[in-house]
This record gives structure tokens, C-alpha cells and sequence, in this order.
């Protein structure tokens, strides 16, 4: 993925609820996992993490890898532990209805361009 | 206003607080007392009886030993409790040639001697009672324990701590001025608080103008030692430690000790169980990440001791640092 997306973008094109709206307004590079251990190995930047988890250690470990945002996939309920410290950390933190694989495939709609 | 009985009931209690709080004290405090075990604050000299002895007998051995409260056992194991109400029950109920048997309480709140003090602690503070029996793993009584007990063991374990520090200072004066130790405390599966010695020493590293690259490094050395301590330890601390040539990250933990620290350095080995995995951890993956991003690595263990886990970071090669996706 070489050009940034916004994340006005991907709240329009996933049909997004926003929990809250942290300062970065765009990703360069999406990460999809449910294993946190997984997130962590990576050097990337203004990484959008992707994941089907909602605890607070999903904000962790965004806030550990300078995440610009978060969506939590499958409509999962988020707890108020979990925005509390989305706000705090100020990282986006969205939620879709979709599935982890289709909220996928509409990003790499955006990336390519299709 | 209409109050509850509850209400009034936790009214009562809070009144007669303990005057620490097993979670929001100074953290000196907090680390003493996750150390230190029921056994080590508990008076190990019981006075008991057996559930055939009348009550009056019971009531003399309080008298004889100034003590409020007896245990009823049988073969070693704990069977009851008869505390000075109930005997004041027996005397105004006229039952007090009768034996302890029918008119012990047998619904017992107890506590383990291996437990954490602050599990003695948050109990004195949920529950009304003044003392706790405290029976051992096979349920043999081993010692009482009193509020004063714990203040006892916790005044003796803060002046020994004292004296540690007054000995730290004088030894830190004379390092490198840069030199910066921090210490974190981290609990057994408390997912909502793990993490936090991470954000901590990652906003420290930014304010003093770490590179970016350091920062993340040192900050996933810590997240992942810190879920390390909080999945598979009774408990244990992060202690942080940065001069001008390097960070280090040290997670100690109590127990239970690791078999094969061969093992757990395998990508994929874990022993956790699915809840954890639920979480978004236990994949295994902990301990060759931290391996990964760590210029130096060092682990040490023994069953039934605890563990130490040790990350180096070095500040003056940031050049050689580790890269993506390299296997340890």
C-alpha cells in the first residue's frame, strides 16, 4: 500500500460507527489479526489495525505500534474500558457490522482503487 | 429516604475499614504486600478445640488465652469456628454445657497460606470479621489471622524496605546522572491495568527524545513482558532501567516458574488456556517477540521460585536494530 487513506473513507465506504476520532486523519497500512502478539511484530507506520476483538488491550497495543486507528469488525459490543482509553490515547476507534474477511475485502477496495 | 438492609450492612462495614486498601495504595506499599504471603503475617500458635467439647470449655480457653475467636477441628482439618458471640448465644440461650458440634459456625470464611497479603487485605475489608482461619493447600488448619497481624508484618516488611532504599540511594548518587529506574507492579489477570507500565515508559522514552524506533522497540519489549507476568505468573513487576548507553526491562515474577525456557522461546509454544486466546493472547508468541526486538536477552527460572525475563535495548547502535519479521 503505497498512498494514505482517509479515514473519512473508510467510515463512509464500511459504513462505520465512530467511537471516537483520534487527531491522525489518515493510515498508510492496514494489519488484520484477532492476535495481538501477531500486531506487535510489525515496523510499520500509520497502521490501521483491523481485529474482531473489542478488550482494551486491542487500544494497547495500537498505542505500542503508533496505530492512526482501530476497527473492531462483527458489530462487536465495545466496552467502556475499551473507549475510555481510546480517548485517553486519543486513537480512532471504529466499529463495523461486518465480518473480519469482509471488512477486508471493502478495504482493499479502497487500497486498490477498485 | 428508604435504606436497604444491604445498604446498612455496607454501611456498617465500611465503618469498620481496614485502613489499607489492597488495591489504590502508595505502590511501595502494593508491592509489599502482593509479596509478602498470608504465612508470612499469620500467628502459626492456634488454640483449638474439638466439636465434642462443650462451649464452656471453648469460652475458658478464650478467657485463658485472651483470644476471640476458636477453631474447631478434626484430624488437623478445620470443621468450625466459635466465636465470643456465639458463646454470649450459648450463655443467654442456656446451652452453654453443650457441645461445640451443634452450635459452631460451619459456613467459614477462609483464607490460604499462599495467597497474597493483599487477598487477607481486601478480605478484612469485604467481610466483617476480625480474624480469618488459614488452612494450607490440603486443607489442614496451619494459622489464624488478625488485622493486626497483617499491620504487624507490614510495618516490619516497610522498614526493611526502607532500609533497602536508604542503602539504593547512596549506591545511585554515585552512578551516571542520566541513570533513571522505575518499577511497576503488575497482577495475575488483570487485563484492564496490563499495559500500563508499557504506555508509561513509552512516554517517558518520548520525552527524552528517544529515536521513534527505540521507543517502539523498548515499548513492545514491555507490552509483552507485561502480558507475560499478568497471564502465566501469580503476579510480578516490571522494573525499567535507562542510562546513556542502553534501556533494560526486567519482568520478575513469583512463581510458578518455568520447566523448559527453551521452550517458551519456541514461536507457537504456549500453555494457555482458550480464555486467555479470546483476549488476543497466548499464541505463544511473547517471548521471541520481546526476543526479537531486544538487543540482549536473558531468561532465567525455576519451578516454584518464579522467573526473570531481562530485555537490552542499546542506545548506541540503533543502527543494528532487529528488523521485521526476523526470527530469533
Amino acid at each position: 500500500m503505497n498512498d494514505s487513506i482517509t479515514i473519512d473513507r473508510i467510515v463512509l465506504d464500511l459504513d462505520c460507527c465512530t467511537i471516537h476520532r483520534g487527531q491522525k486523519s489518515t493510515v498508510s497500512s492496514v494489519i488484520a489479526s484477532g492476535l495481538m502478539s501477531d500486531v506487535l511484530t510489525t515496523d510499520r507506520e500509520e497502521i490501521l489495525l483491523v481485529s474482531n476483538l473489542s478488550t482494551s488491550q486491542v487500544v494497547r497495543t495500537a498505542d505500542m505500534v503508533n496505530a492512526s486507528a482501530i476497527l473492531v469488525t462483527n458489530g462487536k459490543p465495545i466496552m467502556g474500558d475499551t473507549s475510555d482509553l481510546a480517548r485517553e490515547l486519543d486513537i480512532t476507534l471504529l466499529t463495523t457490522e461486518l465480518p473480519l474477511f469482509e471488512a477486508c475485502c471493502e478495504l482493499g477496495k479502497i487500497v486498490t482503487g477498485n | 429516604m428508604l435504606r436497604t438492609r444491604k445498604n446498612r450492612y455496607r454501611e456498617l462495614i465500611s465503618m469498620q475499614n481496614f485502613p489499607i486498601s489492597a488495591d489504590k495504595s502508595p505502590n511501595t506499599v502494593l508491592e509489599v504486600i502482593t509479596r509478602l504471603r498470608v504465612r508470612d503475617a499469620m500467628a502459626r500458635k492456634i488454640h483449638t478445640a474439638r466439636k465434642t467439647d462443650t462451649m464452656r470449655k471453648i469460652q475458658l480457653i478464650m478467657k485463658a488465652n485472651k483470644i476471640s475467636g476458636v477453631p474447631i477441628t478434626e484430624e488437623g482439618r478445620l470443621v468450625g469456628m466459635v466465636s465470643v458471640d456465639d458463646i454470649l448465644s450459648a450463655f443467654d440461650q442456656g446451652y452453654i454445657g453443650e457441645a461445640a458440634d451443634e452450635h459452631m459456625t460451619r459456613k467459614l470464611v477462609v483464607l490460604e497460606d499462599d495467597m497474597p497479603l493483599s487477598f487477607a487485605i481486601s478480605y478484612f475489608n469485604k467481610y466483617p470479621y476480625h480474624r480469618f482461619p488459614v488452612i494450607d493447600r490440603e486443607r489442614r488448619l496451619v494459622g489464624v489471622i488478625s488485622s493486626r497481624d497483617v499491620l504487624t508484618s507490614l510495618i516490619r516488611e516497610l522498614d526493611k524496605e526502607i532500609q533497602d532504599l536508604e542503602s539504593r540511594l547512596e549506591d545511585e548518587s554515585s552512578r551516571n546522572e542520566s541513570f533513571i529506574h522505575r518499577e511497576y507492579i503488575v497482577k495475575k489477570f488483570d487485563f484492564e491495568n496490563a499495559g500500563h507500565a508499557s504506555y508509561e515508559i513509552k512516554k517517558l522514552l518520548k520525552e527524552k527524545m528517544m529515536p521513534p524506533k527505540i521507543v517502539r522497540r523498548a515499548s513492545v519489549a514491555c507490552y509483552e513482558l507485561e502480558i507475560n507476568v499478568a497471564i502465566h505468573s501469580v503476579g510480578g513487576r516490571i522494573l525499567f532501567d535507562l542510562d546513556d548507553r542502553q534501556i533494560s526491562i526486567t519482568a520478575l515474577d513469583d512463581g510458578p516458574g518455568i520447566e523448559d525456557v527453551n521452550q517458551v522461546l519456541q514461536e507457537g509454544y504456549s500453555t494457555a488456556n482458550e480464555w486467555i486466546r479470546t483476549l488476543g493472547f497466548g499464541a505463544g508468541m511473547g517471548l521471541p517477540n520481546t526476543r526479537r526486538v531486544s538487543d540482549d536477552f536473558d531468561i532465567r527460572s525455576k519451578v516454584g521460585a518464579g522467573t526473570l525475563v531481562r530485555s537490552v535495548i542499546r542506545l548506541d547502535a540503533p543502527e543494528t536494530a532487529p528488523e521485521e519479521g526476523r526470527k530469533p
